[in-house]
């Protein structure tokens, strides 16, 4: 196991309040563990609050060896800041390490930190850098690399880097700001906040927050693949596959607890499952990377059983409220009214997830509050449609040709069509569909978990964000939003998102029908590689029997 | 001769010219640009960022011009970024500013850069076509032979029971479609659950859990029977079925013959007949079908390599289409051009073998 004591021994004042939470039953224990860990609690010490022992992850003693085989799609690759599909990630993570790992317990693992602690107000953070990390270059991991990680990140100048969202409370004019980062000495760094930020160490547990070196050049970390990880890339073909393979010449700092494989085969099958069955009968993959509905089954049938991963995954069917009819609240909240979440849920996703309340906020989340839903009318739907003037209007319901994510509208639009108003669906290749997906009228999006509620509000429904597909302004939501991400206090922050809720449900923001559970298959020798909410591909830890 | 040779190949730089600037006018819409634009630098980029991205990688000059600078007769695009570095077409590729020309393009032998592959066109087109054409070869080794058999084998008596047979089963290979009878073959051969390997499994008759594998990537690496059975077959059946009835039907007409008759009241056994009179005189019809089924084979190429995953000149032109890889589209189409061209070329020349009346003037 990973070194997870050197964490912080003060214990942040929040955590033990979790604690207390835990035990009154407001916070689940999955996700006390996600908020005690990003304040700087060792996971251990978190469980230990908790008055539990820590699970060990690994029931059996892991065999050095083998070659394993992934199906996974494998894209050209670019600057790691600017990922925009987990697997561009998950093919470098043999090489490019993270600061933290979120992990399938929910709690965050030191990597490349020792530990870090954050301020009672969130407004200062102390990393501490782990010792003795090498670069397979030869070089010491330093609190200057870190430092020039954090610059990288916060270049909005750079197209595409989705990490500048995600540190902007370390920014100024799209930069770094000038006295944000603080290298302290050759193993601290201190961050300077301007704005307090919960989910900043979650945050760098994403997929595009991998750490390079100083010297990489920013474009493609394949052709240059330094890094602090075990692995080296041998191939890498877009649309082909992707090998990587134990790099002998480097000492890995975690030697011993991990890189059990001596070859990742990542081969890329395409997008029809149907290819990736017939792989599997033929023995040409061990494990795939995400399987969806009838496959499941199917899969497990020929010798692969799944494993599931509960998340706070989702379909977003938004309205995209600058654009006819939909400008209009009235008919948004029509909408939403003539559809049935859990039926949706069983016709479009086979009933593998839990109905959720079309505000985007899982129940999973610490800061989740129970409001009144907008409820099921299809009566009272048709009417409002009719008032609105638009009783022969057809409606349009764009959705990409992905089997779910079409499913799950057709379960929408047949319900819409139930209530008695027109409505047509278009299905629209991926190629095409990503072209526009922020412009649709009405259109659906997946969007992955977040492990807190307030940084998927951040991203997709504050006023001007780059993601805000539904084109949602809301000064009061924004003003609460800000207000939200300063309290590290989960009950106290729950008042505040209590009404952001009620703010999405009366502006009628999106439908969003289900929460997912994604599923994975593997052969029954592989393990560790049980599939991951946030779909984490560490193969640093997967091994063979 | 030289003068036809030149002829056609004169034809063939037309096309091919007519050819890449449909395609590059197609690939390159405005919406067409943002797409790759997208898929080069992020799917959920701004507008901004888009048109930013694409006035930087040179995609903002006039379409006429750009097609000129693929062509190599204009120069390629240069600009200086605000940090001072020369970036152009030719830049990128040299690497430095002084290595590189003024122009490069087709006509200085650069193919250009695969934005999907993130290679040059050149590597990319060559590996795949080698790809394809293992699977050709294979696919004509069992088409060619199989079809002139069940052709003359029908054709030698019209309306026998024989002949009624092997034109059904002609018929009907050729009328379903590669991406029908790629699925049952899948099903049926290579199904651990459904079709014939559990079968065959429980009988004892197989070892493994499937007869056949339903994916080809791993043929990549190694052909085997196993792995490389299913796309061939799928092919060949395809073509089989069509050169089939065409031989059927010459070989019929050939044999009505007054010569054939001659031969036949003179007591010349029938084996003889057909092989010795008949058959050169039947295969000329045949012959320039099978050379104008060759481009047609690479349309089914398309979906057979896909359906099986075996990344060849089919699948990388798939992937170059969804993905709006400009420069592999374009250098497809030439490849497409080229074969299609060489095969009329070839059928003309054997057709001159083969039928002493025709002359090459």
């Amino acid at each position: 196991m990973t070194k997870m004591t050197a964490t912080d021994t003060r214990i942040h004042p929040a955590a033990q309040m979790y604690a207390s939470e835990v035990a009154a039953g407001t916070l689940s224990r999955r996700e006390f563990i996600t908020r005690a860990t990003a304040l700087g609690l060792a996971a251990p010490a978190a469980y230990g609050l908790l008055g539990l022992v820590a699970p060990q992850a690994q029931a059996q003693t892991p065999v050095m060896g083998g070659t394993l085989k992934m199906q996974m799609i494998v894209k050209a690759q670019r600057d790691p800041r600017t990922w925009d599909w987990s697997e561009l990630a998950n093919t470098c993570r043999g090489w490019l390490e993270y600061l933290v790992e979120y992990q399938r317990d929910g709690s965050l693992r030191p990597t490349l930190l020792e530990s870090w602690s954050a301020s009672d107000d969130a407004m200062v953070y102390t990393l501490n850098v782990r010792q003795g990390v090498k670069w397979n270059n030869g070089d010491d991991l330093t609190a200057e690399h870190i430092a020039h990680n954090f610059a990288r990140w916060a270049d909005s100048s750079v197209e595409g880097n989705s990490m500048a969202s995600r540190v902007s409370a370390l920014m100024t004019d799209g930069q770094l700001a000038a006295n944000a980062v603080e290298v302290v000495d050759a193993h601290t760094l201190r961050l300077h906040l301007n704005a307090p930020d919960i989910a900043l160490i979650v945050s760098l547990a994403d997929y595009p927050a991998a750490v390079v070196h100083p010297a990489f050049d920013g474009d493609d970390p394949v052709a240059n693949p330094l890094g602090t990880g075990p692995y080296l890339p041998v191939s890498y073909e877009p649309g082909i596959g992707a090998v990587l393979e134990r790099n002998a010449n480097h000492t890995w700092w975690n030697a011993g607890n991990g890189a059990w494989l001596d070859r990742i085969e990542f081969v890329d099958l395409g997008t029809d499952p149907a290819a990736w069955v017939a792989a599997a009968e033929s023995g040409e993959i061990d494990l795939n990377y995400q399987t969806q509905g009838d496959i499941i089954d199917i899969l497990e049938a020929v010798g692969l059983p799944r494993s599931e991963a509960v998340t706070a995954s989702t379909l977003a069917v938004r309205f995209n409220q600058e654009q006819e009819p939909y400008t209009n609240v009235a008919v948004r909240r029509a909408l939403m009214k003539a559809v049935n979440n859990s039926v949706v849920l069983e016709l479009g996703y086979s009933g593998l997830g839990t109905a959720a309340e079309n505000h985007h906020v899982c129940p999973i989340h610490p800061e989740y509050a129970e409001v009144a839903n907008i409820g099921h009318d299809p009566a009272a739907a048709r009417a409002e449609i009719e008032a609105a003037g638009l009783g022969d209007y057809e409606f349009e319901l764009i959705s990409v040709d992905e089997a779910w994510q079409s499913e799950t509208c057709d379960a929408v639009a047949a319900q819409v069509r139930e209530a008695g108003i027109n409505i047509k669906r278009t299905i629209l290749p991926g190629a095409t569909f990503w072209n526009d997906w922020t412009k649709y009228p009405w259109s659906a999006t997946e969007w992955n978990m977040r492990p807190l509620g307030v940084q998927i509000l951040n991203l997709a429904y504050r006023s001007g964000v780059p993601w805000n597909e539904a084109a949602f302004a809301n000064a009061e939501f924004d003003t609460l939003l800000d207000q939200a991400n300063g309290i590290a206090d989960a009950d106290a922050r729950r008042v505040v998102m209590a009404r952001l809720e009620e703010i999405m449900l009366e502006q009628g923001v999106l439908i969003q029908p289900y929460w997912r559970s994604i599923f994975r298959n593997a052969r029954p020798n592989v393990h560790g590689a049980e599939m991951h909410p946030t779909f984490v591909v560490d193969v640093v830890n997967y091994w063979k029997s | 001769m030289l003068l036809f040779l030149s002829r056609r190949i004169g034809m063939m730089l037309v096309t091919a010219l007519c050819l890449t600037f449909i395609v590059f006018a197609l690939t390159n819409l405005p919406a067409k640009l943002e797409t790759l634009a997208k898929t080069q630098a992020g799917s959920r980029m701004t507008e901004a960022e888009v048109a930013s991205w694409i006035e930087r990688n040179g995609y903002g000059s006039p379409m006429v011009q750009r097609y000129g600078e693929w062509l190599g007769v204009l120069p390629g695009w240069v600009r200086t970024e605000d940090d001072g570095t020369v970036r152009g077409r030719c830049v990128d590729r040299a690497g430095t500013p002084e290595a590189a020309g003024d122009r490069c393009g087709i006509l200085q032998g650069d193919w250009g850069f695969s934005t999907r592959f993130r290679e040059t066109v050149l590597n990319v087109l060559s590996a795949r076509l080698g790809a394809t054409g293992w699977l050709m070869m294979w696919v004509l080794i069992v088409m060619v032979p199989m079809s002139l058999i069940v052709g003359v084998l029908a054709g030698m008596r019209e309306g026998s029971r024989t002949d009624r047979t092997l034109s059904t089963l002609s018929i009907a290979t050729t009328a379903t479609p590669e991406y029908v009878s790629g699925v049952l073959f899948i099903a049926l051969l290579a199904s651990s659950t459904v079709g014939l390997s559990p079968l065959f499994v429980s009988w004892g008759w197989a070892t493994g859990p499937v007869l056949f594998q339903g994916n080809a990537r791993s043929a990549l690496d190694s052909l085997t029977f196993s792995n490389f059975t299913l796309p061939v077959l799928t092919v060949a059946l395809y073509g089989m079925g069509y050169i089939a009835r065409i031989t059927r039907a010459s070989m019929t007409e050939v044999m009505t013959q007054q010569y054939i008759r001659t031969a036949r009241l003179k007591g010349v056994a029938f084996g003889t007949i057909v092989m010795r009179h008949a058959l050169r005189n039947a295969l000329i019809a045949p012959f320039t079908v099978i050379m104008l089924q060759i481009p047609w084979l690479l349309n089914g190429v398309v979906i057979t390599e896909v359906l099986f995953s075996y990344p060849g000149f089919g699948w990388t032109l798939y992937e170059a289409a969804i993905n709006n890889d400009i420069e592999l589209l374009l250098a497809s189409s030439v490849v497409a051009v080229v074969v299609v061209l060489i095969t009329q070329l070839i059928s003309d020349l054997g057709y001159v073998w083969l039928n002493p009346r025709i002359r090459l003037s």
